[in-house]
């Protein structure tokens, strides 16, 4: 028995959310997270993330040849994702990541000038539009990055870089805030 | 060295995102002999021209790539997927 209480509590529980004209940051609820793997250029493969999500648009999301993550903001017990997990084809495989990641909204007009000084994606509308995912640095923090609207974007992030990332967040948002 | 590796997954990215493994070399088979062995494990030309190595997009795809360098201009000739086929080749 440990001689304090584990409290278990959100990891940017702490933190205050940015409303701004032109920017605003946001924790999103700790739903529930599943990472998704199968054999890369399988045919079958692209369609079997989807019988796990909620139906929620942008619940599916790439994250890799073969892999994709499929988020919601509901939690799901251990029984339900296990449940889920039978409903997969052979060569797929889900893991439960829903303890292990942490999501950020950023949102407004200017969120492109933003992420645009932590990331080398290309984020134009034409080049990054909306569904679209992938995974690259910002600063030094490798993030999984989707824009869920033209001026949306949902940050995934390991829960113990989140604290880090929304600071350097912070700093990146201040000019517009 | 070149500071954006044309990654065959997700585009042109910077060489912050990637771990630099070293030379591509061919596997030697097991009953190679001593001397085959210890060419492959140590001893590495230092050419000065084109150059394939392995790159893993560490914070990306996380895919193992071969990418061919320019030891000299640091141009990068193309790059692709170690495990998919060679149809996923590109050119910057």
């Amino acid at each position: 028995m440990s001689d304090f209480r584990l409290v278990s509590k959100p990891a940017l529980s702490d933190r205050t959310p940015i409303v701004g004209k032109h920017i605003s940051l946001e924790a999103l609820p700790e739903g529930h997270v599943i990472l998704v793997m199968g054999k890369p250029g399988a045919p079958a493969a692209e369609t079997q993330p989807v019988s796990l999500s909620d139906g929620q648009p942008n619940a599916v999301r790439t994250a890799g040849p073969g892999q994709w993550l499929v988020v919601g903001d509901q939690p799901r017990t251990q029984k339900e994702i296990e449940a889920l997990f039978t409903e997969l084809g052979a060569d797929i495989y889900g893991v439960d990541q829903s303890a292990g990641r942490v999501r950020i909204l950023v949102h407004g007009t200017m969120v492109e000038r933003v992420l645009g000084k932590g990331t080398s994606v290309d984020l134009a509308a034409t080049s990054f539009p909306v569904g679209s995912a992938t995974v690259t640095l910002i600063g030094h923090i490798a993030t999984h990055m989707t824009r869920t609207d033209v001026f949306a974007f949902e940050l995934m992030v390991l829960r113990g870089f989140a604290e880090s990332l929304w600071d350097d967040l912070l700093e990146m948002c201040k000019e517009f805030a | 060295m070149a500071s954006l590796v044309p990654c065959p997954h997700c585009g042109a990215r910077p060489k912050e995102e990637f771990t630099i493994k070293g030379a591509a070399l061919a596997r030697p088979t097991p009953d190679a002999g001593t001397e085959a062995w210890m060419d492959y494990v140590y001893l590495r030309d230092n050419p000065r021209g084109l150059y394939e190595e392995y790159w893993h997009h560490t914070s990306g795809c996380r895919r193992w790539l071969v990418v061919t360098r320019d030891t000299a201009t640091h141009d990068i000739e193309h790059s692709r997927d170690v495990a998919l086929s060679q149809l996923t080749d590109i050119r910057p």
